[in-house]
């Protein structure tokens, strides 16, 4: 099972195995749940939803800094 | 078992961990639509007849701000300050003026360079203040001086519970009083010359304003500005955000309990004594020293920085 993430801001694609949930799939790449979203087909998932073979979704960082 | 709405049990787009919380799409924009009329209310932050300006940048939160005001039927214009970042500037205005033809809004553009004779890039080169510091300085002054031009009531920014939280956390490390002082959801217009400023987000996450953008189908700009990597308020935030991972609704704790229990205090005794900028006339900190002519923080900036940079034609204002 692989799934593509693609990471932004800033623009990066990471491909993971053997991840079945979207809090696996956080948890492989060491981001914090709460500091993102993650998009698949323009609809947001949890934490728990399930990830399937060839899945290609988005974690979006929701931080930003400035004045 | 699946999570399920916290009001309808349908199926769920969004946790919000701190209110022990998930809902649906709808479920959520009702939500979001609940915190901000919350906000407002208990602030006394808008009347129904307010003209209202809102500062824009083309991220989600202000474009979210933006677009709630309208739909809960505010007179809400829209501000957008060029900082001459580049092509991430050109983007981000392009972002908001496409966001308000979409919704036959009005949008007020402003150019820090043409009006003042700098830009941000050419200010965080020139030392003395950081990129954000001389940005957020600009901003405010430019946002109070557009609101005054334009005859608005309120300036309304997209200020959120993480940037609130952020920035409590800054001055309460360095426990700067002064500054507390002055962070609340609302500060009143108290003099001429000072426009009255609204944060009708801060009850809300940044996680919620991004999502509320996606799910609305509003073109936010990710990417972020490219002066502002590594900054302090980043690093604040991830701090804060570690925090709330193991322990969600610390930021909420942390910020609504400063407002609640000693925001009140400082401001009674932030004794701060104001005077008129002898230089714009805009409203400013009077100076120790009486017979010092009164000069603001803005003025004080822009002229260290304009007297070394290349002449450019300047225009009024």
């Amino acid at each position: 099972m692989l799934v593509t993430a693609r990471l932004r801001p800033p623009d990066r694609i990471v491909e993971v195995a053997d991840v079945r949930r979207v809090a696996d799939l956080l948890g492989h790449l060491d981001v914090l749940p709460g500091a993102v979203l993650v998009i698949r087909d323009g609809t947001l998932l949890t934490s728990q939803d399930e990830l399937r073979d060839g899945d290609q979704v988005e974690v979006r960082f929701a931080i930003s800094g400035g004045a | 078992m699946a999570m399920r709405c916290k009001r309808c049990r349908g199926a769920v787009v969004i946790e919000v961990r701190r209110h022990n919380a998930a809902f649906c799409r709808d479920c959520f924009f009702h939500y979001v639509g609940q915190q901000v009329t919350r906000a407002i209310a208990k602030h006394r932050m808008l009347a129904p007849a307010d003209r209202v300006l809102v500062a824009v940048s083309g991220g989600k939160d202000s474009l979210a701000l933006w677009d709630l005001l309208l739909e809960l039927g505010y007179r809400a214009d829209g501000l957008y300050l060029s900082l001459g970042i580049g092509a991430y500037s050109e983007r981000s205005k392009r972002v908001c003026k496409e966001f308000a033809a979409a919704r036959g809004a009005t949008l007020v553009a402003r150019d820090l360079a043409g009006e003042h004779g700098y830009t941000i890039p050419e200010a965080a080169s020139k030392g003395g203040r950081s990129s954000c510091g001389v940005c957020g300085l600009s901003k405010r002054y430019v946002f109070n001086r557009a609101a005054l031009d334009g005859g608005y009531d309120v300036v309304a920014t997209g200020h959120n519970l993480d940037d609130e939280a952020a920035v409590l956390f800054a001055n309460t490390l360095r426990w700067d009083t002064a500054a507390m002082a002055r962070q609340f959801p609302v500060l009143e217009a108290t003099r001429p010359g000072l426009v009255k400023k609204v944060k009708p987000l801060y009850r809300l996450a940044e996680r919620e304003t991004a999502a509320y953008c996606i799910l609305k189908g509003i073109d936010y700009m990710v990417e972020e500005c490219p002066l502002v990597g590594g900054n302090t308020q980043m690093r604040h935030k991830e701090t804060l955000n570690r925090m709330e991972e193991e322990s969600p609704g610390t930021k909420h704790s942390f910020l609504f309990g400063y407002l609640e229990r000693a925001a009140e205090l400082l401001r009674v005794a932030d004794v701060a004594e104001l005077a008129e900028c002898s230089r714009c006339g805009m409203t400013t900190q009077a100076p120790d020293d009486p017979a010092e002519a009164p000069v603001c923080a803005f003025c004080r900036s822009k002229a260290r920085l304009v007297k070394t940079l290349p002449v450019v034609e300047v225009s009024a204002g």
